[in-house]
C-alpha cells in the first residue's frame, strides 16, 4: 500500500461536491415536500395548518386518485411485459447468435433512445391521428371512407401503451444483451455436451441465468412509465390519462399543491419499495450463481 | 452443434430483429418524408416536394430563442454534471471509504426518481426558498434558466458516472504510480496522466449529458418560469395544427444531428481508447 497521506485529492474533497449537490437538490427537497404534504410548512397564504387530511383522503380511496393509480400500474405492467418480450429475442440474437457486427446492430437498436423523446411521441401522433398518416392512407387507397377514421388509433389506452413500448424497447435491449453476453458460452456448450436439446438448454440454463438482468430491465421500464405524463397527454386523450397527469394538473392547473405532494410522495414510496425488492432479488441470484 | 440456436432459429431471430428495427425506424422515416411535404396538413396523399418548412425555421424568432436557451442550459448543466461525475467516479473507483454502498446508491438515485416527481420537488424547494428569503433579505431566487440548470445537472450526474467509472476501472493505477515515482506530484500525475487517459470517456459523458438536457421536458415544465426551452416550445406547437410541419422539420434536424453525434462519439471513443491503451498495462 502506498503512503495514504500523499493521496491527492482527498476522498472528502472528491466526494463533497457531488454528495452536497444531491443532498441539497434531491434529498432535502423530498423532505420539504413531505413536510408540505402534512401541512407542516406553508407556501401560500391559503395553506391550512398541519393536518393529515390529504393523506387520509388519498389512502382511503375517497378521491379519484387511488383508482387512477391502479389503472396506471396496470398500464405500466402491460408496457413493461411487452417491452421485455420484444427486447429479449433481440438481446438473445445479438449476444449469442449474431457473431460479427453485433455491436453495430446493437447500436442501431439503441440509437433511437438517445434521440428526442418528444419527437418520437410526436411521430406517432402524426401517424395515428384522425387525419394522420394511417387514416388518410386507408381512405386514399379506398379501404375506408373519408370522414370515417379508425378512432381507437389515437387518444386511447392502446395508443399510450403502443407509444410507451416504442419509446422504451431500445433502452431495455441493452441490459438484456449485457446479461446474455456475460453468460459464458461454455455453460451453454456444457449443456449441449450433456446432450440436452436446444430448447431444454434454453429453459434450464440460459433463461434462469438471465432472469436477474430481465428483472432489472423490467423495473427500469416500470418505474419511469408509472410516473409518465407526457405521452398520455399527447396521445392518450381522456381515456389514456395516467396517474402522472393527475399530479401535473394538481400543480399546474388546479394549483392544489398539497394533494399533488401527497400523490408524488406516494409514487416515491412505491419506487423505493420496488427498488428494495429488486435489489434483494438480484443479490439472491448473485449468491446462487457460481 | 451450435447450442444457442438451430439454423431455423437463427433465421427466425434475424427476421425478428429486422422487424423490430423496422418498427423503431419507420416512424422516424415517415417524419422525414413529411418534413419535405408541400402541405400544411400532415396527411396522405403527399402533395409535392418543398423545403419551405426548413426555410421558415430560420425566421421563426420564438423557436430560435427557445433553441438558444436550451443550448445554454445544456452546455452549462453538462459541464457541472461532468465535473461532479468525474470527482465522484474517481472516489468510487480509487478510494475506500465508509458507507460506500450508501454513497454510491445516492449518486445513482436520480436514475430511479421519476422526472415528474423530481420536477415538482424542485418547484416546491425554490418556492420554499423564496418564501423564506423574500421577507427576510429581499432576495428572489425564482424559477428559470438557473433552476433548470440545477435540475438537469442532478439527473445527468448518474449518467456521467456510469460512463466514466468503467473507463477508470480499466485504467491501471500503475501509470499514476509510475508518474509519481518519476517525481510528479500527486496533483500533476492526476492532471497530466489520469485525465488525458480519461478524455474520451469524459467527452462521451459530456455529450450524453448535453443531449439529455437539450431534450428534457418533464422537469423543465415545472421550473422554467417564463423561460421557454426547445422541448417546451415544441410541446406547445405540436398541439396547433398550423405549427406542425415546421416542428416536424426542426425535429428532423435535431434528430439527425443527435444520431450523428451518438454514432461518431461511440466510434471515436472506441478508437481513442484503443489507441491510448497501446503499451499500457491493463488494470
Amino acid at each position: 500500500m502506498r503512503d495514504r497521506v500523499r493521496t491527492w485529492p482527498g476522498t472528502v474533497a472528491l466526494l463533497s461536491g457531488p454528495v452536497l449537490w444531491l443532498v441539497l437538490f434531491l434529498i432535502v427537497p423530498l423532505f420539504i415536500v413531505a413536510g408540505y404534504s402534512i401541512g407542516a410548512l406553508s407556501l401560500f397564504p391559503t395553506d391550512t395548518g398541519p393536518s393529515l387530511y390529504d393523506w387520509r383522503r388519498f389512502l382511503t380511496g375517497s378521491s379519484v386518485y387511488m383508482s387512477l393509480f391502479w389503472k396506471s400500474v396496470q398500464m405500466s405492467l402491460v408496457v413493461s411485459v411487452i417491452v421485455v418480450l420484444l427486447a429479449y429475442p433481440v438481446g438473445y440474437y445479438l449476444a449469442l447468435v449474431a457473431r460479427r457486427r453485433k455491436y453495430v446492430l446493437l447500436l442501431l437498436i439503441i440509437a433511437p433512445f438517445l434521440t428526442s423523446y418528444l419527437l418520437r411521441v410526436l411521430a406517432w401522433r402524426v401517424i395515428l391521428g384522425a387525419e394522420g398518416v394511417i387514416n388518410t392512407l386507408l381512405s386514399s387507397v379506398g379501404l375506408r371512407d373519408e370522414g370515417d377514421p379508425v378512432n381507437w388509433l389515437i387518444y386511447s389506452r392502446f395508443t399510450v401503451v403502443l407509444v410507451l413500448v416504442y419509446v422504451w424497447v431500445p433502452f431495455v435491449a441493452l441490459p438484456i444483451f449485457v446479461t446474455l453476453e456475460n453468460l459464458e458460452a461454455s455453460i451453454l456448450e456444457a449443456g449441449a455436451d450433456l446432450g440436452g436439446p436446444r430448447w431444454s438448454i434454453f429453459w434450464r440454463v440460459t433463461l434462469p441465468l438471465s432472469l436477474p438482468g430481465v428483472g432489472a430491465a423490467f423495473v427500469f421500464v416500470f418505474i419511469p412509465t408509472i410516473g409518465e405524463f407526457v405521452t398520455p397527454s399527447l396521445v392518450g386523450g381522456t381515456s389514456g390519462l395516467m396517474y402522472g397527469n393527475a399530479i401535473s394538473e394538481l400543480f399546474l392547473k388546479s394549483l392544489d399543491w398539497q394533494t399533488g405532494s401527497v400523490l408524488a410522495l406516494f409514487l416515491v414510496g412505491v419506487v423505493a419499495i420496488l427498488m428494495t425488492i429488486s435489489a434483494r432479488f438480484a443479490q439472491i441470484k448473485a449468491v446462487e450463481s457460481p | 452443434m451450435d447450442a444457442a440456436a438451430s439454423t431455423w432459429g437463427r433465421r427466425g431471430l434475424a427476421t425478428f430483429y429486422g422487424l423490430l428495427a423496422a418498427f423503431l425506424y419507420v416512424p422516424i422515416v415517415v417524419l422525414m418524408i413529411f418534413s419535405f411535404n408541400d402541405s400544411v396538413l400532415v396527411a396522405f396523399p403527399l402533395s409535392g416536394f418543398t423545403t419551405r418548412w426548413y426555410r421558415q425555421l430560420l425566421e421563426n424568432e420564438q423557436l430560435l430563442t427557445a433553441l438558444r436557451s436550451s443550448f445554454v442550459i445544456a452546455a452549462v448543466s453538462s459541464v457541472l454534471a461532468v465535473v461532479l461525475g468525474v470527482l465522484a467516479s474517481y472516489a468510487v473507483v480509487r478510494r475506500r471509504f465508509v458507507a460506500k454502498g450508501a454513497v454510491t446508491a445516492l449518486l445513482l438515485s436520480p436514475l430511479v426518481l421519476p422526472y415528474l416527481v423530481f420536477g415538482i420537488t424542485l418547484l416546491i424547494l425554490f418556492r420554499a426558498v423564496d418564501s423564506f428569503l423574500i421577507p427576510r433579505v429581499g432576495i428572489y431566487f425564482g424559477l428559470g434558466t438557473h433552476a433548470i440548470v440545477i435540475g438537469h445537472a442532478v439527473v445527468s450526474l448518474p449518467y456521467t458516472i456510469l460512463t466514466v467509472v468503467p473507463r477508470l476501472e480499466r485504467l491501471s493505477t500503475d501509470v499514476e504510480e509510475a508518474a509519481r515515482d518519476l517525481g510528479a506530484s500527486p496533483r500533476s500525475s492526476f492532471r497530466r496522466v489520469t485525465l488525458p487517459l480519461l478524455a474520451p470517456a469524459v467527452l462521451s459523458a459530456y455529450l450524453i449529458a448535453f443531449t439529455l438536457s437539450f431534450d428534457e421536458y418533464a422537469i423543465a415544465s415545472f421550473i422554467a418560469g417564463d423561460v421557454t426551452t426547445y422541448p417546451l416550445y415544441l410541446y406547445g406547437q405540436v398541439r396547433i395544427r398550423i405549427g406542425l410541419p415546421q416542428m416536424i422539420a426542426i425535429s428532423v434536424i435535431v434528430l439527425v444531428l443527435s444520431l450523428l453525434v451518438v454514432v461518431l462519439v461511440e466510434v471515436y471513443r472506441r478508437r481513442a481508447e484503443r489507441r491510448l491503451d497501446v503499451g499500457l498495462p491493463s488494470g
